[in-house]
């Protein structure tokens, strides 16, 4: 899956950053799949067409439709300079339902180290 | 549902930001307005053309039963308005007044007042709301002997009451107050009588129910010398003078006007003159009330007033955030809807905790048909919200 660009911005209340993504390929369920195994996907199983949310701490939530070629991503802002970069791998390594994992699991460790930094944990 | 341009169908329910559509005949007078030469007092030597702002000043003046129509002041918008009317004011009446506002406020409002007040300008006094409603006898209480300006909204833009103005209005005359009312949310829904009601200033926005452009506005003002014009340039008229007229209406307004705002002002008005204030309003409440009848069917649906005044429903849903809520509603059922704050931030504070809430507001074009389809949409997702499918 390709982000093919950003139709939509908003600097939100709540301290997030707002973006909506156009795609080149609909949101499937194997894409959900592949988005839970860096966090956390909750479905609203009564909803018209699937809707999704999903949610990685530090890094960003998502929200969209199962099916629809748009979504919406909310980092958080003070580390928005380290994980935009991460959604963009996020979705590029999903190769339609053949995803490269291990390199995003190293790329991810490898942020969450930087965030630790940031927070001062480590 | 509606259509623009052949692109799938949705229902606008935002018509308090905005409204749309706009009535055919505004449609017709903006292109009828940019097809034609312009003519304003002194700005041209074509005598033939429509002379927009005088025109508008006479419509709007009579629309709000306002007299004389020059004291008809035209902005950008009730903002640009509010801030005119505040600056001004607190400019010309020097020292440090108190201030009075109310915690229904739109930040047009709280935002110049908190200017002013940290600019050591003011003193300011925020009088609460109980039940949707300032209480009149509240915002009595709260006039101390150096109290000399009261700003408050006609209608709130989240709960759709209509305030008391009348009743405060007679009391801060009496006693020499200035008093600015907003009345972004209500000129067009709801009849304004100023030949009845005390209002010193009275700020409406063409973009809502007036069914004009966005980017023009005005207020209505009795007495121009009490507020200092905070703007000044070229009028078209006493043109060898270096200092800005003092008459009306140049008094408030400087540079090119926006005609094609004008001329979408007059048409709306004419329209909304031409279908009856009282139908308009009548409308709107039977659907509001449609509205919410059927969202009171779902448990989980918290309406924040279920007894507006204006055609406005503001809800949240249990477990569900607002913005998430107007996520789906807009991705899923094409359904436009206001998320959030609303720029309300103290009626938040005061009914959801500053969470905010999803508001559904109605127009004269909104259809039965839309609000039904509109509350399954929204009862739809509220019993999705109880099933909601976590796996980590």
């Amino acid at each position: 899956m390709r982000i093919l660009r950003s139709v939509r911005h908003k600097a939100c209340a709540d301290g997030t950053y707002m973006k909506e993504y156009l795609v080149d390929e609909p949101v499937t369920a194997g894409f959900l799949d592949h988005l839970r195994t860096f966090g956390t996907v909750s479905m609203l199983a009564g909803i018209r067409d699937g809707f999704f949310e999903f949610e990685k701490t530090h890094f960003f939530s998502m929200k969209g439709f199962v099916g629809d070629l748009q979504f919406e991503v909310r980092f958080k802002k003070e580390f928005m300079d380290l994980t935009v970069d991460f959604l963009y791998l996020l979705c590029s390594r999903y190769h339609s339902g053949r995803p490269d994992r291990e390199f995003l699991h190293r790329m991810e460790g490898s942020i969450q180290e930087r965030i630790k930094v940031r927070l001062g944990e480590s | 549902m509606r259509s623009i341009d052949g692109q799938q169908g949705f229902i606008y329910l935002n018509n308090a930001a905005s409204s749309w559509p706009k009535p055919q005949e505004v449609l017709d007078a903006v292109a009828e307005s940019l097809r034609s030469p312009y003519a304003g007092e002194g700005r041209t030597s074509f005598g033939e053309a429509v002379n927009y702002p005088d025109s508008a000043r006479e419509a709007l003046g009579w629309f709000l039963h306002f007299d004389p129509p020059e004291h008809v002041v035209f902005t950008q918008n009730a903002t640009d308005s509010l801030n005119l009317l505040i600056h001004g004011y607190v400019r010309a009446e020097g020292g440090r007044p108190h201030v009075i506002t109310t915690a229904l406020e739109h930040n047009s409002v709280l935002r110049p007042l908190h200017t002013l007040v940290r600019e050591g300008a003011i003193d300011l006094t925020v009088v609460p709301f109980r039940d949707h409603r300032v209480d009149p006898a509240e915002l009595k209480n709260a006039i101390r002997p150096e109290t000399r300006l009261v700003v408050m909204t006609h209608g709130s833009n989240v709960l759709g009451s209509v305030q008391d103005i009348g009743a405060i209005g007679r009391y801060l005359e009496e006693n020499d107050i200035f008093f600015v009312v907003d009345g972004a949310q209500t000129a067009g829904h709801i009849p304004v009588d100023l030949s009845r009601t005390p209002v010193d200033a009275f700020v409406f926005t063409g973009h809502k129910g007036l069914f004009g452009l966005p980017g023009i506005g005005g207020f209505t003002i009795r007495s121009p010398d009490r507020v200092v014009p905070v703007r000044q340039g070229g009028t078209g008229t006493e043109s060898r003078s270096l200092v800005h007229p003092e008459g009306m209406p140049e008094r408030f307004e400087a540079g090119t006007p926006n005609y094609p705002g004008m001329a979408s002002l007059i048409a709306g008005v004419r329209f909304l003159e031409s279908v009856g204030l009282e139908k308009v309003e009548r409308k709107g409440k039977e659907l509001t009330g449609h509205l919410i009848r059927s969202l009171q069917r779902e448990p989980n649906i918290t309406i924040c007033n279920e007894t507006p005044d204006l055609p406005l429903v503001s809800f949240n849903i249990e477990g569900l955030d607002c913005d998430t809520v107007g996520y789906i509603l807009g991705r899923g059922y094409r359904l436009i809807v206001r998320t959030g704050l609303h720029c309300a931030p103290l009626v938040h504070q005061a009914i959801d905790g500053g969470r905010g809430c999803v508001r559904l507001s109605l127009s004269w074009f909104t259809t039965r048909e839309e609000c039904e389809t509109a509350a399954d949409a929204i009862c739809e997702v509220a019993r999705g919200a109880d099933s909601q499918v976590s796996t980590p």
